[in-house]
């Protein structure tokens, strides 16, 4: 038996694009790639949820765009998360959502605002407690505007009642934040941890 | 689920063989005008012109009916909703009360009843347009509309990704869930209490993402090995040319918008209520 | 003649790591050759194909010394853009390479990259789909197409593109045998008719043979180790030597005793040249004696008239029956959409049979969850990326048996009990990123292994790894086989069949058309076509040269290297 590290050459662990957070304005290839399959995550996984009360689940596609705009940062994460929300309506709902899609982009692009704090970098495994506390500050706040933006669409485009909209926006903004901080969170945790540096590993009989 | 993301459905309607630009800037203007009013009147309009669209298009009515029933239950449960937060609501809008069904904490009253009605056509109203929307514009036609609309093509050819590995993505997700599942790791109703089923569903966004990752470094090799992005401008094998029906399609939106700001300004600024 | 790729003295080395992924590179290939570079896992190979495409720099970054010339032009002075105007790559994973949503737009790609207008894409599209013989899926999307099609689909994108070099990155990797074949014919016929220079990168060695080829490049440790033609090397074993596994058909005349001197064209067994001592192999076939290995275990599963379907009215697993015994391993073969998978979805409870039962112990369990099917039947996925979710190697093995109710000393137990089998134990306390691909694989098996099985489910087990890592893996394999765990392999892995199976159930079209030892199933023509699968080159080889029994001769094969195999234990 060998022992661990390969180095082989496609293991895809050693790409330039990876060693430095490009900015969020430039769309290169990998931009647009990212944005498509984060996207068709989040239609991939709308449809599984564990329900939890009439009408409410938990779907893991919150998450995913918590980890998409931590990953590549809140442009990339609006984009992919209005385009997902949007292409998952078409085929699920019979319409288009527009405040709520754009609320789902509103989501992912507050939790993307991490990707900007200069010395966060999950991808070389670099995350550090003051980076957990403020993604979670911006997917709280995110989570809230977000929903009020969709809330708020929803009294002035659709003429929905108020109160009933109060009742809805807290009730799903609860579901989301349990998503956010019961599978975002950790995800991103783990996936820097994966990818901290795998020196000084001893053998052990 | 069908294998493929797209539910469209090949046809030679005039609607299949309208321009995907045009068909789109169709249903975004009929949900600008939808969201303006609250006009039980203006929806029935609306309504009975979009269906004779749907039947124009002669799409099987088998394949709508999956999403016409989850948009009708949406609004049933909508309704029921308000029904039951807001019993009173319709007094807000129209100044009268109308006692109808007693619900102990509070009575329903038949202005409410009128407002869920109006709402729930108002909801029913975009229905036929988007379904004849995603019915009859093939996805990757979608892409080069948008195009065409003036959405810069990188973020056109983002949505195609999309379209194209939703189909991939939810295969791979659906393996994931059911190796888990083997293992005793589920996410249903018999893997246990709701915590331990929540830290399963946990487990599986790791792989996924995983796979993702690597979905998106293999994807962005192939097309930067193809040339994508190195033009300004690039040209769609999809793309349609508008003919002059499209044009006058396009007329026809413009129209229809510009009678709904009059209305809306001049006629009937808010919510109808005959009785 | 001015060569058309020109490496001189040529170095790279990874930003991210501290050696020299290729060394002192110096290689000439000239138009309208045919190159295969082999080379076990990790010698460089991809990253070769990485400067000729240019994804390198491009894409991945790092140190670059020396000299490529790529059509008479340095290298470091074109861009990725330009450099696919002369050079044209087929990635291995034709679901990456397909990015178009149908199989028109796909082919266009590049030129719709390049703004060509409308109308003279859909020229070149029609006539570079007539080509690859795609011209009637034109308006299919990729879900509607087989692995093959796709592959022939990418070629087609590549062609309509006008570059003069073809290069093929594991075009075979995902391809069952028959679409293999079609797949070098394809690209034989194009190297004939365009005069376009074509570089392989592949694993399956005896897949790529069956075409000429000009030059066999062997890279080694990021070096190029040996250089020539096919029967250069396959007569002085070359590619053995370098953990390459050659034709079989050569280990079994070695085996036979016979010497390979004064044969030429080696690279086929029909197409031999020479005189072979007919007599020879007779008498090893005749010598070889069949371990009389009977193993008459109870059935554990048992498959009867199971039929399903996804939509009423097409039904894609058909009456299908078979059992597996206790310890028996078992080989499920079939091409792409034969409906291997279906099956094993039945089996782990996934897919609720429409007609038929399953049963477990000789009691149906056809009312059985998924999960309460995975105390009996473990299964273990092709990737093991997909499989492993936690941060470190203990914590994953514990995971399952966590989740089944063990109790903390017995979960230490057993994980410690697995990692050992499995040989990961000096590696428990390891983040699972710091795991080989190979690693891993075990990993997967030790994690499944630790809730005790009794049949454990392989999909394609030993895809995408090469001949060293394979036979490390399989050899792990048949110890647990050995210790009485049953298998059943899902696979179009015809090597593996041969070597690992006791026993081999070929699927087409939904249903089972045999079940039989696997000597007799891979030298029955009638079956291996009609299943997409291919006659193993030994029983070609017997006919080719009138042998009396091509299924003897493959039986004496595996009996000869079981032998081998048992007496090194």
């Amino acid at each position: 038996m060998n022992t661990g590290i390969q180095g082989s050459g496609s293991s895809g662990e050693c790409k330039g694009g990876f060693l430095m957070k490009p900015s969020i304005w430039k769309w290169s290839t990998r931009t647009v790639v990212t944005i498509g399959i984060g996207a068709a995550l989040y239609g991939a996984t709308s449809w599984i949820g564990i329900p939890i009360a009439p009408d409410t689940q938990l779907r893991p596609a919150i998450a995913l765009l918590a980890i998409f705009g931590a990953l590549f940062g809140p442009v990339v994460g609006f984009i992919a998360g209005f385009i997902g929300h949007v292409i998952n309506d078409f085929i699920q709902s019979g319409t288009v959502w527009w405040g709520w899609a754009l609320g789902s982009g509103i989501t992912a692009a507050f939790m993307g605002l991490i990707y900007l704090s200069k010395d966060f970098n999950p991808k070389d495994g670099v995350i550090k407690k003051k980076h957990l506390i403020s993604f979670i500050i911006y997917g709280v706040v995110g989570i809230f505007v977000s929903l009020a933006f969709s809330g708020l669409f929803d009294i002035y485009a659709m003429g929905e009642p108020n109160n009933k909209i109060v009742i809805q926006v807290i009730s799903a903004g609860l579901v989301n934040l349990a998503v956010f901080l019961i599978l975002g969170v950790p995800a991103v945790w783990a996936y820097a941890k994966r990818n901290r540096n795998n020196a000084n590993l001893t053998v052990e009989r | 689920m069908s294998k493929s993301s797209s539910l469209y459905v090949d046809g030679d309607s005039f609607f299949h063989r309208m321009d995907g630009a045009v068909k789109l800037v169709l249903l975004l203007v009929w949900t600008a005008v939808t969201f303006l009013f609250l006009d039980l009147r203006i929806f029935v309009v609306l309504l009975v012109a979009g269906i004779s669209m749907l039947l124009v298009a002669r799409i099987p009515i088998k394949r709508m009916k999956f999403l016409f029933w989850m948009l009708t239950l949406f609004t049933l449960m909508n309704s029921i909703f308000i029904l039951l937060i807001t019993p009173r609501f319709g007094s807000t809008l129209t100044g009268s009360n109308t006692p109808l069904i007693p619900l102990g904490y509070d009575t329903i009253n038949v202005e409410t009843l009128f407002y869920v009605l109006t709402l729930s056509l108002k909801y029913l109203t975009l229905c036929p347009i988007t379904l004849l929307f995603i019915f009859t514009t093939h996805p990757s036609r979608f892409a080069a509309s948008l195009n065409k609309l003036g959405v810069p093509y990188k973020m056109a050819y983002a949505v195609s990704i999309a379209f194209r590995y939703i189909p991939d993505l939810s295969q791979e997700f659906r393996h994931i869930l059911n190796a888990m599942q083997m293992r005793g790791l589920g996410i249903s109703r018999g893997d246990g209490n709701l915590k331990q089923r929540m830290r399963n569903l946990s487990l599986v966004v790791v792989p996924l993402l995983q796979s993702s990752l690597q979905h998106i470094e293999s994807v962005s090799d192939a097309m930067d090995l193809r040339g994508f992005g190195t033009k300004p401008k690039r040209t769609w094998y999809m793309g349609t040319r508008a003919m002059r029906s499209d044009k006058i399609v396009v007329l026809l939106c413009v129209l229809l918008l510009t009678v709904g700001i009059v209305l809306k300004l001049q006629v009937v600024q808010g919510f109808w209520y005959p009785l | 003649m001015q060569p058309v790729i020109s490496f001189r003295d040529f170095s790279f080395r990874y930003k991210s790591q501290s050696s020299a992924t290729l060394k002192n590179i110096n290689l000439d290939i000239v138009r309208g050759e045919k190159i295969w570079i082999a080379g076990p896992s990790g010698s460089g190979k991809s990253t070769l194909a990485h400067c000729i495409n240019g994804l390198i720099p491009f894409s991945y970054g790092g140190e670059i010394t020396g000299e490529l010339y790529v059509n008479g032009k340095d290298s470091s002075s074109q861009d990725i853009f330009e450099r696919s105007k002369s050079v044209g790559t087929i990635l291995q994973n034709p679901d990456a390479q397909f990015v178009g949503q149908t199989v028109g737009e796909d082919v266009a790609f590049q030129m719709e990259n390049e703004a060509t207008p409308q109308a003279e894409m859909k020229t070149a599209v029609f006539s570079a789909l007539d080509l690859v013989g795609m011209l009637d899926y034109e308006g299919q999307g990729p879900h509607d197409l087989s692995g093959g099609q796709k592959q022939s689909v990418s070629l087609a994108g590549v062609l309509s593109t006008k570059a003069d070099i073809l290069l093929f990155d594991e075009p075979l990797a995902n391809l069952d045998p028959a679409s293999g074949v079609k797949a070098m014919r394809l690209i034989e016929e194009i190297h004939q008719a365009g005069g376009k220079t074509v570089i392989i990168i592949e694993h399956r060695v005896e897949d790529v043979l069956q075409e000429p080829i000009d030059r066999i490049v062997v890279m080694n440790e990021g070096e190029i180790a040996a250089i020539g033609t096919p029967d250069d090397l396959l007569a002085g074993g070359t590619l053995a030597s370098f953990g390459l596994r050659q034709p079989i058909y050569l280990d079994a005349m070695a085996y036979a005793g016979l010497s390979l001197q004064g044969l030429s064209n080696l690279r086929t067994p029909e197409g031999i040249l020479g005189t072979l001592d007919k007599g020879k192999l007779e008498v090893w076939m005749d010598s070889v004696e069949s371990p009389q290995e009977q193993r008459d275990g109870d059935v554990l599963l048992e498959l009867r008239d199971v039929t399903y379907a996804y939509d009423a009215g097409r039904d894609v697993v058909r009456q299908v029956s078979l059992s597996i015994g206790a310890g028996e391993t078992i080989a499920l073969l079939g091409g792409n959409g034969a409906g291997k998978s279906t099956l094993s979805g039945i089996i782990t409870g996934l897919f609720k049979p429409r007609i038929g039962e399953v049963r477990l112990w000789g009691e149906s369990i056809n009312n059985w969850s998924i999960r309460r099917r995975g105390t009996e039947i473990g299964y273990v996925m092709q990737n093991p990326n997909h499989m492993i979710t936690q941060h470190m190697i203990w914590d994953e093995v514990g995971l399952g048996l966590t989740a089944r109710g063990f109790s903390p000393t017995e979960r230490e137990e057993r994980s410690d009990e697995v990692l050992k089998i499995c040989g990961l134990y000096p590696y428990r306390n390891w983040p699972v990123s710091a795991l080989s691909f190979g690693q891993k694989k075990r990993l997967s098996i030790a994690s499944i292994l630790a809730l005790s099985p009794k049949l454990m489910i392989l999909d394609e087990p030993t895809a995408g790894q090469d001949y060293r890592h394979y036979t490390e893996f399989m050899d792990f394999i048949a110890e647990l086989s050995n210790q009485g765990m049953a298998f059943l392999f899902i696979t179009h892995d015809m090597h593996l069949a041969l070597e690992y199976a006791d026993r081999a159930v070929v699927m087409a079209e939904g249903g089972v058309i045999a079940a039989d030892t696997v000597a007799n199933v891979l030298s029955n023509s009638e079956v291996t076509s009609k299943a997409r699968l291919r006659e193993t080159s030994l029983a070609r080889f017997a006919r080719a040269w009138g042998l009396s029994s091509p299924s003897r001769f493959v039986q004496a094969f595996i009996d000869y290297e079981q032998k081998g195999k048992t007496s090194h234990e």
